[in-house]
C-alpha cells in the first residue's frame, strides 16, 4: 500500500515539474518584443545626456534635419569609417554642418563594456578624430539604442525636419572592415540627405547595417 | 626511367606542399586545403578554406544576422578571379548566435569551420596550379576583430588522381553536414502583416517531434525574434517575424535547421515561393520543444530512474528479499535495537548503490573502448538496433512466463538476505541489485538506451538514481519499522505484474523495428521477426525435450534460437547503407554494381543503363550525389525511362573501373556514362550534374 502511494506522489510531482518547466517555456517565448520602426513614419523622441552635460532631445531639433550614429571608438567598423585616408565619417559630419543639420553621435555601450567612455574621453576622442557632432550623447543604459532598435556600429539614422524616419540602415553600401571599400561605395547617408534637400524621397530607405553589435 | 623520376618527383613535391603550416591570424590558425594532392587537367575538385578558432570566438554564416560578416578570399594568384566569396562557399549549418536577446542575433560557427568550394583546374594546366590570395574574415567573442590570413596552395597536375586523405575527409565532412535541398512542398505565406513558412515534407520523419529554425539568407525577417512552430498531419508552420520595413522578394530563400529531441541538427535549403494560399495540414497543434539537452532532461530521466528503482521491489525476485529482512526488522524493533536497524539500513542503502555504480563504471568502461562506441550513436547501426530489438522480445517472452532464468543467483540472494550485521546487510543490498538481476535487467537495460548518449557523469547519477530507488523502501523501514505491516504480501499479482512488464518490452521491439526498417529496409525487418518467431521456436523445443529426444530437441532449439540471432544480424549487416559509401545519402541510394557484362546484357534488353564512375574520396562525386543522382525526382527519371542505374565504386584500386575510364579517355572519376535503352555505346555526360540537366539528357536518350 504503502509503495503505491508513494509512487502515485512520485508521478503526480513529476506531472507536475513537467507542466512547470513547459509552462515557463512557453511564458519565455512570449515576453515582449519593441515596436518596429518604420521608414516613412514618425521617429520617437528621446532625451539623453551629451559628454558636455547637456540634456538634449531630439524634439528640440523639430524643423531640421537630423543624423543619429551610433558608433564604439574600438569597434573595427567604426575605425574604417573614421579612418585617418578617407575620413568618411568626418567629412560627412562636416558636410552635414555646413548645410546646417543636426549629427548626434550616440554611444550606447554599458559600462565595462567595448566602447563605454567617460566625457571626457568622449570629447578627447571627437578632437582627436577631427569630429564634428553637434552632440555625442552618452546612452549607457541604452534606453535610445533599443528605442531605435540600433543593432550595429555604425547603424545611422536620418530624420526628416517633420520628426518623419527618412532612412535607417548602413552607412555604405559595402560590408568589410577594408577601409579601402570607402571610395566604391555608395555613401547612404549622403545620398539620403542629398535626396531630401533635393525634396526627393530617399532611393533607399531602410538597409541592413552593418559592422559590430551594439554593446548593450 | 624518365618517367618514374618525374612521377617520384611530383610525389615528393606533393608530400612538401601537403606539410603546409596553417597560418595563425590572432584567433584563428586559417589553412587554404584541397581534397587532392595531385588533380587531372580540366577536372573540377573541392578545396576547402579551413578555421580553427580560438574558444568562445565566433566566424559567420553567409548572412551574419543582425552583425558580423562573412568570410571571403581575395585572390592574387590561380584559376578563381578575384574572390571567392557569398553563394560559391558551400555553408555548412550556421549556429544561433544570441547577442542581446529579443535584439540582436548572429548566425555563425564557432570552436571551427571548413568552408569548402568548387575549382575547375584549367585544361591546359602543366606541372602545377597556384592558389595565392588573403582571407578576410570578422571573428568576434565580446568584441569584434577582422582579420586577414594570407592563404597559398600548391596543387600538382598528373596523369592519375592522388587524393590527400586528411584533408579530403575534412572537407567531406563539411559537405555531408551542409543542407541540402528540402524535398517536399513549401511555401511563404503573406497574410497582411504577417510571414508564415509552410513545410510538407516527402518523409514525414523529416520534420516529425523535430523543432525548425529558419536561416533566411536575406534579412526577411527579425533574426533574433522567435519563430513560433506549429504542427498539422502533413507537416509543419513556422510563424516568422516578418520585418515589415523588408519588401519581399518572389521566393524567400534560406536554410531551414531541424533539430531532433536528441540534439542532432540536419540542414536543408528551403526556396519558398512567396504566396497567399497556405498549405494545407501545416497547422493544428503548437508545437512543444523537447527538453533540450541537459538539466530538465536529466531531472526527469534521474525521476524515471528513481520510479524504477522502487518499481524494481515488487519484481518476483527482489521481493521476497525484501519481506525476510522485513520480518527480521520487525523483530528487531520489538527487541528496542533501533540504531542497529538503521545502520542496517542504511549499509543496505550502500550496499545497492555500490552496485549499481559498479555497473555504471562498466558501462563508461565499455562505451570508451574503442571508436565504435565512441561514435556516440549506436542506434546508427543497424546490427545493434537488430540485436536490441531481438533482445527486448526475449525479455518480453521471459517476462511473460515463456522461460525461466536466473532463480539460482535468486536463492543465494535469499540466502544472505537471513545474515545479520553490518556486512550481512551491506551484502544484501549487493545481491539484491545483482542477485535480482533477471528482474533488475529490463530496467536497467531500458535505463541503458537513456543514457546511451550521455556523458558519464550523468550515467553515474541516473544508475545511483535507480539503485537510491531499488534501497528506499528498505530505508524507510529501517527507520520506521513499523511499515513493515503493511508490506503487500508475496502472492500471485507479482507474478502478474511481470507479466505486465512484458507488453512495454514487446513496443520497444516494435520501435526498434521502425528504426532498422529506415536504416536496412523492410528486408531486414522479415528478417527479424522471422529470427524472432525461430528463437521462440528454438525455446519452445528446449522447454518440451523431453525422453529420448530429449539430446536431439536441446540441440535443435540451441540452433534455432542462435540462427534467430544469426539471421537477423546477417541481413541488418549486409543491407548496411554504410556499407556501400558514405552514410549520408546511401539509404536513399539503392543501387547495383557496375560490370561491362551487366551493361551488355541490359543493353542486349533493350534498356537503358546509366553508370556512376565513384569513389568515396572523390568530392565532386559526393557532391554530384547529394544534388542529384540522390533525389527522387532524378531516380523517377530513371525509372521511368527503363534506365537501370549502376555504381563503379573506384574508392579502391579495381582494374575493370580503371579500364573502362582509359576506354573513355577519362584519366579519372567521376565518370556518368548514359546508355540510351539498347544502346551498344554511351553518351560521356559532364562532371558537374544537376537534376535538371540529368533530365534532360534522359529525355534526349529516350527520344532518340
Amino acid at each position: 500500500m504503502k509503495m503505491n502511494k508513494q509512487n502515485f506522489f512520485l508521478i503526480g510531482g513529476m506531472a507536475t515539474a513537467i507542466c512547470l518547466t513547459v509552462g515557463a517555456m512557453i511564458a519565455t517565448t512570449a515576453e515582449g518584443e519593441t515596436p518596429d520602426l518604420v521608414s516613412g513614419t514618425q521617429a520617437p523622441n528621446f532625451t539623453g545626456i551629451t559628454s558636455t552635460g547637456e540634456t538634449v532631445s531630439l524634439s528640440d531639433y523639430a524643423g531640421q534635419t537630423v543624423v543619429l550614429e551610433w558608433t564604439n571608438h574600438d569597434c573595427p567598423f567604426v575605425g574604417k569609417h573614421y579612418d585617418a585616408e578617407y575620413t568618411n565619417m568626418q567629412s560627412q559630419q562636416l558636410a552635414a554642418d555646413e548645410d546646417g543639420m543636426v549629427w548626434l553621435t550616440i554611444i550606447s555601450s554599458a559600462p565595462g563594456k567595448q566602447g563605454h567612455v567617460t566625457p571626457a574621453v568622449a570629447n578627447q576622442l571627437t578632437e582627436q578624430r577631427g569630429a564634428a557632432p553637434d552632440h555625442v550623447i552618452l546612452d549607457e543604459t541604452g534606453e535610445i539604442g533599443h528605442l531605435y532598435a540600433a543593432k550595429a556600429t555604425p547603424h545611422m539614422y536620418v530624420i526628416e525636419p517633420d520628426g518623419t524616419l527618412a532612412y535607417q540602415g548602413a552607412i555604405d553600401s559595402i560590408p568589410s572592415a577594408r577601409t579601402r571599400d570607402i571610395p566604391t561605395a555608395t555613401q547612404y547617408v549622403t545620398a539620403a540627405l542629398d535626396a531630401l534637400e533635393a525634396g526627393e524621397e530617399p532611393e533607399e530607405t531602410t538597409t541592413k547595417a552593418y559592422g559590430c553589435s551594439v554593446k548593450y | 626511367m624518365m618517367r618514374f623520376l618525374a612521377l617520384a618527383l611530383v610525389a615528393l613535391c606533393a608530400a612538401l606542399a601537403a606539410r603546409a603550416e596553417p597560418y595563425d591570424a590572432g584567433h584563428a590558425r586559417v589553412e587554404l586545403i584541397s581534397e587532392r594532392q595531385v588533380a587531372l587537367p580540366g577536372e573540377t575538385i573541392y578545396l576547402a578554406l579551413d578555421k580553427t578558432l580560438d574558444p568562445n570566438w565566433h566566424v559567420y554564416w553567409r548572412n551574419a544576422g543582425d552583425a558580423g560578416l562573412p568570410p571571403e578570399i581575395f585572390w592574387e594568384e590561380g584559376p578563381l578571379g578575384e574572390s571567392t566569396s557569398g553563394d560559391q562557399f558551400v555553408w555548412p549549418l550556421p549556429e544561433l548566435l544570441p547577442v542581446v536577446e529579443n535584439e540582436i542575433m548572429d548566425y555563425g560557427y564557432s570552436e571551427a569551420l571548413t568552408l569548402p568550394f568548387e575549382v575547375t583546374i584549367p585544361e591546359d594546366a602543366v606541372g602545377s596550379v597556384r592558389f595565392v590570395g588573403e582571407a578576410d574574415y570578422l571573428i568576434c567573442d565580446d568584441i569584434c576583430i577582422p582579420e586577414t590570413a594570407p592563404v597559398s596552395l600548391t596543387i600538382f597536375i598528373g596523369e592519375t588522381q592522388e587524393p590527400n586523405v586528411a584533408h579530403a575527409e575534412k572537407i567531406a565532412a563539411a559537405l555531408a553536414s551542409a543542407p541540402v535541398p528540402f524535398e517536399g512542398e513549401s511555401a511563404a505565406v503573406v497574410d497582411g502583416d504577417a510571414l508564415a513558412l509552410h513545410l510538407v515534407p516527402a518523409d514525414a520523419a523529416t520534420l516529425d517531434g523535430n523543432a525548425i529554425r529558419f536561416f533566411p539568407y536575406n534579412n526577411e525577417i527579425f533574426h533574433a525574434r522567435a519563430q513560433t512552430q506549429s504542427v498539422g498531419e502533413r507537416g509543419a508552420r513556422l510563424a516568422l517575424p516578418y520585418d515589415p520595413r523588408e519588401t519581399l522578394g518572389e521566393t524567400l530563400d534560406g536554410v531551414i535547421a531541424i533539430t531532433a529531441p536528441d540534439g542532432t541538427r540536419t540542414g536543408y535549403i528551403v526556396r519558398a515561393a512567396i504566396t497567399d494560399t497556405p498549405l494545407a495540414g501545416t497547422t493544428g497543434r503548437a508545437f512543444t520543444p523537447a527538453a533540450p539537452g541537459g538539466g530538465v532532461n536529466l531531472i526527469l530521466l534521474a525521476g524515471l530512474a528513481l520510479l524504477g528503482g522502487l518499481v524494481l521491489n515488487l519484481m518476483p525476485c527482489v521481493l521476497p528479499v525484501l519481506t525476510i529482512k522485513a520480518m527480521g526488522m520487525v523483530s528487531a524493533a520489538s527487541k528496542g535495537e533501533d540504531t542497529a536497524l538503521r545502520e542496517h539500513g542504511i549499509w543496505y542503502t550502500a550496499g545497492v548503490m555500490i552496485s549499481f555504480a559498479a555497473l555504471a563504471a562498466a558501462f563508461v568502461a565499455l562505451r570508451s573502448v574503442g571508436e565504435f562506441w565512441a561514435l556516440g550513436s549506436l542506434l546508427q547501426y543497424p546490427v545493434v538496433v537488430a540485436v536490441l530489438a531481438l533482445a527486448a522480445f526475449l525479455l518480453g517472452l521471459w517476462l511473460l512466463g515463456v522461460f525461466e532464468a536466473g532463480g539460482s543467483l535468486q536463492n543465494l540472494g535469499s540466502s544472505f538476505a537471513g545474515r545479520s550485521g553490518a556486512i550481512g546487510a551491506f551484502a544484501t543490498g549487493a545481491l539484491a541489485a545483482t542477485a535480482g538481476a533477471p528482474c533488475v535487467g529490463p530496467f536497467v537495460g531500458a535505463s541503458l538506451g537513456a543514457v546511451l548518449e550521455r556523458p558519464a557523469p550523468e550515467v553515474f547519477f541516473i544508475y545511483l538514481m535507480l539503485g537510491f530507488g531499488m534501497a528506499l523502501p528498505f530505508l524507510i523501514l529501517s527507520f520506521v519499522p513499523g511499515l513493515a505491516g503493511y508490506l503487500p504480501r508475496p502472492g500471485a499479482w507479482m507474478e502478474r505484474v511481470k507479466q505486465f512488464f512484458a507488453f512495454p518490452m514487446f513496443l520497444s521491439a516494435a520501435a526498434l523495428l521502425f528504426v532498422l526498417g529506415d536504416q536496412a529496409g523492410t528486408g531486414a525487418v522479415a528478417w527479424l521477426v522471422m529470427g524472432a518467431a525461430l528463437l521462440a521456436f528454438g525455446i519452445w523445443l528446449v522447454k518440451i525435450a523431453g525422453g529420448r529426444l530429449r539430446p536431439m530437441g536441446l540441440a535443435l532449439g540451441a540452433l534455432a534460437i542462435l540462427g534467430g540471432f544469426a539471421l537477423p544480424i546477417a541481413t541488418a549487416k549486409t543491407l548496411d547503407p554504410s556499407q556501400t559509401g558514405s552514410t549520408a545519402y546511401a539509404a536513399k541510394y539503392e543501387t547495383e554494381p557496375w560490370s561491362p557484362q551487366r551493361v551488355a546484357d541490359l543493353t542486349a534488353e533493350g534498356r537503358g543503363v546509366f553508370v556512376d564512375f565513384t569513389a568515396t574520396w572523390c568530392m565532386i562525386c559526393q557532391a554530384n550525389k547529394r544534388t542529384t543522382l540522390t533525389q527522387p525526382d532524378v531516380l523517377a527519371a530513371m525509372d521511368a525511362a527503363n534506365i537501370t542505374f549502376l555504381v563503379a565504386d573506384f574508392t579502391n584500386k579495381d582494374p575493370a573501373i580503371a579500364e573502362e575510364l582509359q576506354l573513355r579517355g577519362r584519366p579519372g572519376v567521376p565518370m556518368y556514362l548514359l546508355y540510351a535503352p539498347g544502346a551498344a555505346d554511351p553518351v560521356l555526360m559532364p562532371q558537374t550534374l544537376s537534376p535538371a540537366l540529368m533530365k534532360r539528357e534522359i529525355a534526349a536518350a529516350v527520344g532518340d
